[in-house]
């Protein structure tokens, strides 16, 4: 038996997660709200992480039932994310590890969404579709790596929602791109919006920049309603991700997508990819909130991938990192 | 905890800041250290910072051209290491290796 605990806190969630031989013993987790119209920043952020982390650390060992001697690694996140709440997670990481005397582990963020998604969902060999609020990816596996098809060349499509969430003062409770989600139900009129596909990337600082504009117009004379461009924002970028997803799956041969990450909850989402999968005779795998936004499990999954196939940070290399590509990772624990 | 800033130096134009922060032992002292050290500053000039454990002490020195910088790199160092008391007060002491 291996016991991993993971920490998260890359961007405004924190989570504390313990997952034992692919069981998950609890996976505790705040989020950091602002109110409508404004991002989280970096040192506000860390300062609420700061504020929580010991209670959710707490709440992660009563809920597994575990003491500290039970638990064979530390995981947390090295990067890719915000400095500042990256630095305050690790730290704690690091004095735990050391109190306890056990091998601590850094993990990259993005490998902990995709190994999360392939637990939870048993797929096997799948195309990832890795979208959240900081990061829009295509991945398949290959030799080692998990390899990056395609990418955002701006923003990432959950930075793009988020945004245009801020401009009409949606309420970022529980999170903009579930309110998002929810208003653009009611939405009646498409209204055209750019579509940027570039090969096998995407662009949305465009469309975000035409979508802002068209809102101070339209809404201001009635001709659209917030609910239209909720919809006409989600079937658009939508679109756009399922496009560069069937594409790399057809460079792979792959009959298998996995959505992950934040934006991965979505159902408008997720049935639009199931409609290709559909017609491709794929089979789509997804998640619910639980695991596709950030959370501690999901490290812990990764680190106890790693720390199986021989991994261990040092202490002295255990900086974190705001920059870390997913393909940067020699993928030990796979065929 | 002690802390001394002097500004005499004046051949190099640099301030100067350290600062001593006594644990119960050499091997809290040591954890603080190695937990405090991996991040580099995020600022590339202008500042350095030096971060030793002798005996139950963590010793922690700044060299840095502007006040503003330095007031800057002392209070998120404090603030961690605040952070780090913290989790050894709820989650020590130490185990013996």
């Amino acid at each position: 038996m291996t016991v991993v605990i993971g920490f998260e806190g890359s961007a405004n969630k924190i989570g504390v997660g313990i997952v034992r031989d692919g069981v998950v013993l609890s996976n505790p987790r705040r989020t950091y709200i602002t109110p409508p119209g404004q991002g989280f920043l970096p040192s506000e952020t860390a300062k609420h992480h700061r504020s929580v982390i010991l209670t959710v650390l707490r709440e992660a060992l009563q809920q597994a039932g575990l003491k500290p001697a039970d638990i064979d690694c530390v995981a947390y996140t090295k990067g890719p994310g915000m400095g500042a709440p990256l630095v305050t997670v690790a730290i704690v990481a690091r004095t735990v590890a050391q109190l306890w005397g056990k091998p601590l582990l850094g993990v990259n963020h993005c490998i902990g969404h995709i190994e999360m998604g392939r637990l939870v969902t048993h797929a096997n060999n799948p195309t990832v579709l890795y979208v959240s609020g900081g990061n829009t990816q295509v991945i398949a596996y290959s030799e080692r790596r998990y390899r990056i098809f395609g990418e955002t060349i701006d923003i990432a499509v959950g930075n793009c929602l988020d945004r245009f969430a801020r401009v009409i003062k949606i309420s970022n409770d529980p999170s903009p791109g579930y309110n998002i989600e929810q208003m653009a139900k009611r939405g009646k009129e498409y209204v055209e919006l750019p579509y940027t596909v570039k090969g096998m990337d995407v662009s949305f600082s465009g469309i975000l920049s035409y979508i802002e504009e068209a809102a101070h117009k339209m809404l201001g004379t009635g001709q659209c309603t917030a609910e239209d461009l909720c919809f006409s924002l989600q079937e658009t970028l939508f679109a756009m991700l399922v496009e560069i997803t069937e594409r790399a799956m057809a460079h792979c041969n792959s009959q298998e997508v996995l959505i992950v990450g934040g934006v991965g909850c979505n159902l408008r989402l997720q049935e639009m990819m199931g409609v290709m999968c559909k017609e491709r005779g794929a089979r789509l795998f997804a998640t619910d909130e639980s695991f596709c936004i950030d959370n501690g499990a999901m490290i812990a999954q990764a680190g106890w991938e790693m720390f199986r196939s021989g991994h261990v940070t040092e202490l002295s290399d255990s900086w974190i990192t705001q920059r870390y590509r997913t393909d940067e990772v020699e993928v030990t624990w796979r065929d | 905890m002690a802390t001394t800033c002097n500004e005499d130096d004046h051949k190099l134009g640099k301030l100067e800041f350290s600062l001593l922060v006594p644990f119960p032992s050499s091997r809290e002292a040591s954890i603080a250290l190695q937990s405090l050290s991996p991040d580099r500053e995020p600022r590339k000039g202008g500042i350095s910072k030096e971060l030793s454990a002798a005996g139950n002490a963590l010793s922690v020195k700044w060299t840095a051209d502007e006040a503003r910088i330095l007031r800057v790199s002392v209070g998120s160092f404090l603030d961690h290491l605040a952070l780090v008391l913290e989790t050894m007060e709820e989650f020590g002491p130490p185990v013996t290796l």
